[in-house]
């Protein structure tokens, strides 16, 4: 039984109509290619998936989609405001907080939305928002001196 | 050696341009790739650690609306593949030698219906006596894994006996006598855990068929002209007819090596004659995984009073679950490296890898060496506080130098482990910390503790091909993947630098086995080092050749050029120039014709015969030198450890990207830190316990300690621009490190991985029970 849906995402209007078994993330992947969402457990326990619904940083994976009517939900593709990337990404690639990348969009979602509360987090705050999203890569220093980085970026730009 | 300064581009941090589209999830991994018509897959794995398969009845499955194809064995060639030895097959034939081996495949319309015509598959099965422990495993009369291993193909002189599908034994000098001229004796047995590489991205592939029966696979591996090998050998299929692009990747740190979904998704795509994606849940990748292998390492070592190490003899025992893999290579290592970076005129070292039905083990970041170091680092720890020595003066006394020889006959080169262990303990002020107190408050203890690594450099063949484009850009194919560690963006600055372009001017082009050349993979932090001379070669034929061409254009008469910001001029005379793209422009329409620089590396060690029983590695070109310092507080009422800092100084011979090479010590610290202290597949009868990342814990950013990388740059002889690759030595100094500091906080030496709060308990009981 199809159910049908509305919602914002990234600014845009949607009506889907959706499987009850159907996850916020599969809607994003694979009905809409915003791929910018990665898929690392499916169980809620790496952050790959994160996205942004009304303002706070959720796991996609763990969202049916029959649960998001009405929501407005942002990607990391909904960053970009014409054509220029958004401060706290061009953080990230300036402090070298990217490797692999694979969880980078989740990082920088879950780092927005605490910066969006607490535009002067300090490293503990950092630390505490970002507990959920597992970077096996970098070792976490340069993330968090890219969350630094981008606050005071974002910041200067208002 | 040439001076850093003279480099416009080596040696100056640099941003990743591939970071840009990774920020904004526009990089296209694996499971983000799709093609018209492409069907799903997933995977029947074994449940079984040892049964003969009586039966496979795939009908139900097939007859679900949406299943396009099933496979099994009997689709699969009868070929047996493998790096070192010939001992797989695509799908289990005949029996299944682990959980998590796959039996059957099914492509569907989705993934969904795939996932419910697996579980429509009737396999019957036999139980066969399983074993789980290697040294059981080992017995005479213990149940055969692979009752055909004498007659498989191999690599290595072979030594086979039951389920042993290595032995290997190597000597140098007397160490009978040497135990007898030791003052102390120390026998010690250290146990390694296997270790899930934690990559984010799960394994995947794409396979597609053309109408020629060629096939394409684009898949997130690490080693691609080393998978179409292995998809040709395992297929059947000549070289020609496979073609493997690389995607991007999501991490991989040695779980991503030859081949392992892609097979599968090939053979899928073939009989369905559709494109077919495969790729793993999580759980699926940690039950089908490649896990970095245990190990049992039983060491003895012989001291004089003064501090002289004597002898050392290791026998190390190595559980390659149900196929070898990689754990024979990983042994090769871990043997040649059993010394440590020490002096030890009389050594002897025994490997053994023992099949059993536990999971598929293979290798990760820093191969056997890894277990090794874990076991000689703390070793040296227990017998410094034995001989009440400093265990920095302790080491300090038996530092190998040049010219020194390994276990292996090879002689040592470019050994610095004493610059890097003099500026790592000059950094962390070891002295006077050693001495502070070590309590805090109650319950809580500090402690600080040391280890050095050593590693080999250099490893097999790479090839480069530089094509100078009409704008005066560079194109640059090589077979390395960029794993996510920037090697692309170190790459671009070495062809850069020879080149005397920008480094926005080069790219490094995405790998296809069609058109990269040869490349033995991402793997055994040869990607600097050896594709970095390929590079750096190909780079300069290509320049020798601009060169030809703007002698003659320039009037210089065979005086000396240079080429800088892609343009080239007369030394002497910097007036004289013309830009690379009017060079191009003349070469193009005029005189010359194109430019493609070309260059294949293979490292040649100064050292070119193996020596010992069953020994299955190259030499090594060089070596890898580093320190780490590791301070933490113990609780010692929870048993909890709280890693506060990690002082890591790497010698990088010539730090190309320095930012870089400060990030790879970042995450290869805090990996190393999970082995030491959290992670570990808890295998119980064959199957893990622990497939999900709730369960597997991996560091968080809560656990991330301070990290104060240590950059030392002394050039290597052979390395690009005096480069040595840094990817894996990170990685291995933390676990010893960190088990030396735990014992300088609270006393107590715990000597099986990882640390776990339950362990550390245990051992102060112990104590605790001793001193009663
Ligand atoms: S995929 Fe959603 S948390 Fe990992
Ligand atoms: S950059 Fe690879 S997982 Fe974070």
């Amino acid at each position: 039984m199809k159910h049908a849906i509305e919602l914002t995402i990234n600014g845009k209007c949607y009506q889907i109509e959706v499987e009850p078994e159907e996850r916020l993330l599969d809607v994003l992947r694979d009905r809409l290619g915003l791929i910018g969402a990665k898929e690392g457990c499916s169980t809620g326990d790496c952050g790959a998936c994160t996205v942004l619904m009304n303002g706070q940083a959720v796991t996609s994976c763990m969202i049916l989609a029959v649960a998001v009517d009405g929501a407005d939900i942002t990607t990391i593709e909904g960053l970009e405001k014409d054509g220029e990337i958004h401060p706290l990404q061009k953080a990230f690639i300036e402090e070298g907080a990217v490797q692999c990348g694979y969880c980078t969009p989740g990082m920088i979602l879950s780092a927005l939305a605490l910066l969006k509360e607490n535009p002067e987090p300090s490293d503990d705050e950092i630390r505490r928002a970002l507990a959920g999203n597992l970077c096996r890569c970098t070792g976490y220093t340069r993330i968090i001196a890219a969350v630094k980085a981008g606050a005071e970026r974002m910041k200067n730009h208002g | 050696m040439d001076d850093q300064k003279a480099y416009a581009i080596v040696g100056h941090s640099m941003l990743r341009p591939d970071a840009r589209e990774k920020v904004r999830g526009r990089a296209v991994y694996v499971a983000d790739f799709r093609l018209p018509g492409m069907l799903f897959a997933r995977v029947l794995w074994s449940d079984r650690p040892h049964a003969r398969i009586l039966h496979i009845d795939t009908r139900q499955a097939l007859d679900l609306p949406g299943v396009y194809t099933v496979v099994t064995a009997d689709d699969a060639p009868n070929t047996r593949y493998g790096v070192y030895l010939k001992d797989q097959l695509i799908f289990a034939r005949g029996k299944v030698r682990h959980i998590g081996e796959p039996v059957a495949a099914v492509a569907a319309e989705s993934e969904a219906i795939a996932e419910k015509a697996i579980e429509k598959i009737v396999v019957q099965y036999e139980e066969l006596p399983a074993i789980f422990e290697p040294i059981e495993a080992m017995k005479p009369g213990a149940p055969l894994i692979h009752p055909d291993l004498e007659s498989y193909e191999a690599t290595y002189p072979k030594i086979v006996k039951g389920n042993v599908c290595l032995y290997t034994r190597l000597s140098m000098g007397d160490t009978e006598k040497g135990f007898e001229d030791a003052d102390y004796v120390f026998e010690d047995t250290f146990k390694t855990q296997p270790m899930y590489q934690g990559y984010l991205e799960p394994r995947g592939a794409v396979a597609s068929f053309d109408f020629n029966d060629k096939l394409t696979v684009w898949t997130s591996n690490q080693q691609i002209l080393v998978c179409q090998a292995e998809l040709a050998t395992a297929l059947e299929m000549p070289m020609t007819q496979v073609r493997v692009i690389g995607t991007a990747i999501g991490g991989a740190f040695g779980g991503k090596l030859k081949t392992s979904v892609e097979p599968i998704a090939a053979l899928l795509a073939k009989k369905s004659g559709r494109p077919v994606r495969l790729v793993l849940t999580r759980e699926e990748d940690f039950i089908a995984s490649r896990a970095r292998a245990p190990y049992i390492l039983r060491l003895k070592t012989g001291v004089k009073a003064n501090g002289k190490i004597t002898a050392k003899s290791v026998e190390l025992i190595a559980d390659c679950g149900g196929y070898s893999d990689h754990v024979v290579g990983t042994m090769g290592l871990a043997v040649s490296f059993s010394q440590g970076p020490y002096k030890i005129p009389n050594a002897e070292a025994k490997g053994y890898c023992v099949y059993t039905n536990n999971p598929n083990y293979s290798c990760m970041r820093a191969y056997g060496v890894h277990q090794m170091c874990f076991a000689t680092e703390s070793q040296m720890d227990i017998i410094a506080s034995k001989i009440g020595m400093d265990p920095a003066e302790f080491r300090r006394r038996n530092l190998a130098e040049d010219g020194d020889v390994l276990v292996t006959t090879q002689p040592l080169r470019s050994v610095t482990v004493d610059q890097t262990m003099a500026q790592v303990l000059k950094a962390c002020h070891w002295e006077e910390k050693r001495k502070a107190s070590k309590q805090r408050g109650v319950k809580n203890f500090y402690g600080i503790g040391m280890a050095n690594t050593i590693l080999n450099m250099g490893l097999l063949s790479s090839a480069a091909i530089v094509k100078i484009n009409e704008d005066g850009t560079a194109s640059v194919l090589t077979g390395a993947v960029d794993l996510g560690t920037g090697n692309h963006t170190a790459l671009a600055q070495i062809a850069a630098e020879e080149l005397g372009m920008k480094p926005n001017d080069v790219n490094i082009a995405a790998v296809d086995s069609d058109s990269s050349p040869y490349d033995l993979g991402q793997i055994a932090s040869r990607t600097i080092f050896d594709c970095g001379n390929a590079i750096k070669l190909a780079a300069n034929d290509a320049r020798r050749q601009l060169f030809a061409t703007a002698d003659e254009v320039l009037g210089a008469e065979g005086r000396e050029l240079r080429a800088s910001e892609g343009n080239v001029y007369v030394r002497d005379e910097p007036d004289k120039k013309i830009s690379i793209r009017d060079l191009m422009g003349y070469r193009l329409y005029f005189k010359g014709g194109p430019i493609i620089g070309r260059a294949g590396w293979l490292g040649k060690p100064g050292f070119d015969h193996l020596v010992g029983e069953g020994y299955p590695q190259p030499p090594s070109v060089t070596f890898v030198f580093g320190t780490h310092v590791a301070e933490v507080e113990v609780d010692v009422g929870t048993g909890q450890v709280k890693v506060e800092r990690i002082t890591a100084a790497h010698d990088v011979g010539r730090a190309i990207n320095p930012l870089g090479v400060a990030a790879q010590i970042e995450g290869g610290v805090v990996q190393g830190m999970g082995y030491a202290l959290y992670e570990e597949m808890q295998i119980h009868e064959g199957v893990v316990q622990n497939p999900d990342f709730l369960n597997y814990r991996m560091p968080t950013i809560l656990d991330a300690p301070e990290i104060v990388p240590i950059i030392l740059e002394i050039p290597e002889e052979y390395g690009p621009f005096g480069a040595k690759g840094i990817g894996e030595p990170t990685n291995m100094g933390p676990p010893p490190a960190i088990a030396n500091a735990i014992y300088n906080a609270v006393g107590v030496r715990v000597k099986e991985l990882p640390i776990t709060p339950e362990r550390l308990l245990h051992a102060l009981d112990d104590k605790k029970t001793r001193e009663a």
